[in-house]
């Protein structure tokens, strides 16, 4: 899990020159050889070019939000993009003089929770089908994977109702959503439990053998080996909450309290004069929800890519 | 400290293969019992139930004067080391071999699990790699550190699963005489899986030859490899494998012969003893199967009615002897094992392929087998 990774630049044979080579002959120069390198350059070139172009493309969007958010000579849309004058205005409104702050404790809470509780139940579930043998284990497998298909969607009304009558909506959201979140988790133990099954069953039979129950299996040898898996999911159960709408806004409806950022923030654009007073500020809102998402992925990108590609290769 | 009884038990997997019938054993309490065959004989699943990583479908298990059948691996009291190591990649060796300790109700202190880790890492030489991964060890040490890690928990049985499989030849070797010395120290009933036979003669006070589920001998190395009670056990133990093919039994004026590829040997000693006492001849003679090993078959100076003529095939030096793959006139394969010492430089350039020789054996060292049922017609029950 832990190689080094050497990056193709570092592969390249270059001949290091130090005082202690001084006399060793110059390296014997092919004009294929040369020919080869100059191919790889090429190559190299063309493909950085493409990708340049294609980063461009893909962050501008973001740089044009991020540029609006410090603008502070006027608050509607405008044609341009450098503001004319610069400063942290809309920051400071947006905490000081909109309900945000509570709309992003309200997405923290839920997120975090969510996050929690649904990797629980995930690697729990993801273990039970990859380790124990039980009978309908094969339905069941299939018949969540049929059940997922169908969008979350259609159970929105009912979902509603349901939670209307527990008292879990508007300013009541935050529970009411957790539940709707975690509600169905188990679903999406795809992934883990690919994970899980590359992990060789001797392990778990070994651990057995020196006294383990199977919690303590999943505890002591699985988990410390799936560090990539847990933070996949941890990861992806965080992202879901934290911005999601649709279930937000209609489980908060209408009830300022109870709103989570990607609700709220929309509310800022609701009408073409909302838009007129608050447009800068709701690029502010953007960044400020932005950027945990992207620290966090910083931070764990590594183990996001192995636990995507867990499946594929063994850690 | 256990002995370990196994009463009519089977394993039925679902679909009604039967991967084991209906399996007797008492393995005495201490002993060193070998399991031994060619895949799928089932002899891991037979320690897989022992150890409870499979369930019993019928009979049962009986550890210490327990039946252990709806027992936890846990609670049998055993240690198992497994075939790849199974180390835990993400522990140091030494929480490797801690890691029963750990799980030990009530909790033992960190300074006892500590003297009885560097114990057990003295024993097998391993104390100066103690804080590494198991990814930094070769194939012998991490085998090292499983059996350390079986054998840190005092457990009344100890298994393993072809431990050895997965080590080079001359690590192999050596690790066999560690296992050795290792059951004379720690004084446990083994219970040992392995496909190699030359493992299972050298290993085991008693071995269990099984085939299709089934055990084909229960005996120690030298009963097994002198009296064979079926054609299997006799091919399957020892190496060269022996040497088989049909064969006429006759009686004569109380004398028995044996005829095949043309040439006829008498059977004398203890063997007409027993052919005497157990086998009807009819006046027309006897249709056998005859087993010679290789190593009893020797090259006769120059050609006599006893010996049969066969030409080299294939010469292997292994430097001590050759083995030399024949063919009779009837085209059937023999091997025949030459030491090579007592032989002159001129003898041996007789032994190279394409040539023809004559080879002889003794009367003492055939084995008789009924072509119908391939039991031994001297040592079947």
């Amino acid at each position: 899990m832990e190689e080094t990774k050497v990056t193709p630049t570092e592969s390249v044979e270059t001949t290091p020159v130090t005082n202690d080579m001084a006399f060793t002959p110059a390296p014997f120069k092919d004009k294929k050889h040369m020919g080869l390198k100059r191919k790889r350059v090429i190559g190299n070139v063309i493909i950085y070019i493409i990708l340049v172009v294609m980063s461009i493309i893909w962050l501008f969007p973001f740089v044009c939000i991020v540029l609006q958010s410090f603008r502070c000579e006027s608050t509607q849309p405008v044609g341009y993009i450098i503001p004319q004058k610069w400063g942290f205005d809309n920051y400071v409104n947006l905490f000081t003089k909109t309900n945000f702050p509570k709309w992003l404790t309200n997405t923290l809470i839920i997120s975090v929770v969510t996050a929690l509780v649904q990797t629980v139940i995930v690697l729990c579930m993801s273990y039970t089908l990859s380790r124990l043998r039980f009978k309908g284990r094969k339905f069941l497998m299939n018949f969540m994977l049929v059940l997922g298909m169908f969008p979350g969607m259609l159970t929105m009304i009912i979902l509603y109702r349901v939670l209307a009558d527990l008292g879990m909506t508007q300013a009541n959201s935050i529970p009411g959503l957790i539940l709707v979140y975690v509600a169905s988790s188990g679903m999406g133990y795809y992934i883990s439990k690919g994970f899980f099954d590359t992990l060789p069953k001797s392990l778990d039979e070994a651990a057995r053998v020196d006294g383990a129950t199977n919690a303590q299996v999943l505890t002591k040898v699985i988990l410390p080996l799936s560090k990539p898996i847990v933070i996949y999911t941890l990861l992806t159960a965080f992202m879901g909450p934290w911005g999601d709408f649709v279930f937000a806004r209609y489980v908060s409806f209408g009830t300022s309290s109870g709103m989570n950022v990607a609700v709220g923030l929309q509310d800022f654009l609701s009408t073409a004069g909302n838009t007129f007073k608050n447009y800068t500020m709701f690029c502010a809102g953007g960044v400020v929800v932005a950027v945990p998402i992207t620290i966090l992925f910083m931070l764990l990108q590594k183990y996001y890519v192995e636990g995507v590609t867990g499946g594929a290769v063994k850690g | 400290m256990a002995e370990v009884i196994l009463k009519n038990v089977k394993k039925i997997y679902q679909g009604n293969v039967t991967a084991v019938h209906d399996f007797n054993l008492d393995i005495a309490d201490k002993e060193f019992v070998v399991f031994v065959g060619p895949s799928g004989c089932g002899k891991s699943t037979t320690l897989r139930m022992i150890a409870g990583l499979e369930d019993i479908s019928e009979g049962t298990i009986t550890i210490d004067g327990q039946v252990v059948n709806d027992l936890q691996p846990k609670d049998r009291h055993i240690s198992m080391v497994f075939q790849n190591y199974a180390l835990y990649p993400h522990l140091t060796v030494f929480e490797n071999i801690a890691f029963p300790l750990r799980l030990m109700r009530p909790r033992m202190s960190n300074d006892d699990i500590y003297k009885r880790v560097t114990d057990v890492a003295e024993i097998l030489g391993i104390t100066p790699y103690l804080t590494r991964k198991p990814k930094a060890l070769s194939g012998g040490q991490r085998q090292r550190v499983a059996i350390g890690r079986a054998m840190v928990k005092n457990c009344k049985v100890f298994l393993m699963d072809e431990p050895l499989s997965n080590l080079d030849a001359k690590l192999r070797n050596q690790m066999r005489a560690e296992i050795i010395l290792l059951h004379k120290k720690i004084q446990t009933t083994f219970v040992y899986v392995t496909h190699d036979q030359t493992e299972a003669m050298t290993l085991g006070d008693r071995i269990v030859i099984m085939k299709d589920g089934l055990i084909m001998q229960v005996g120690t190395p030298s009963e097994v490899f002198d009296k064979p009670k079926n054609l299997f056990v006799a091919e399957f133990i020892g190496a060269p494998k022996m040497n088989t093919f049909p064969a006429k039994l006759t009686l004569k004026d109380g004398k028995y012969y044996v005829t095949a590829f043309g040439a006829t040997l008498p059977v004398e000693g203890e063997k007409a003893k027993l052919l005497k006492a157990k086998v009807q001849v009819p006046p027309e003679g006897k249709d056998i199967i005859l087993g010679v090993r290789p190593e009893h078959m020797e090259l006769a100076e120059k050609p006599h009615p006893g010996a049969i003529h066969v030409s080299i095939e294939v010469s292997e030096m292994m430097g001590s002897e050759v083995h030399l793959h024949v063919l009779t006139a009837d085209k059937t394969p023999l091997i025949v094992r030459v030491a090579t010492m007592p032989l002159s430089e001129e003898q041996r350039a007789k032994l190279n392929a394409g040539n023809d020789v004559d080879v002889e054996f003794e009367g003492k060292v055939m084995q008789f087998f009924d072509p119908k049922t391939q039991l031994s017609l001297l040592y079947a029950d």
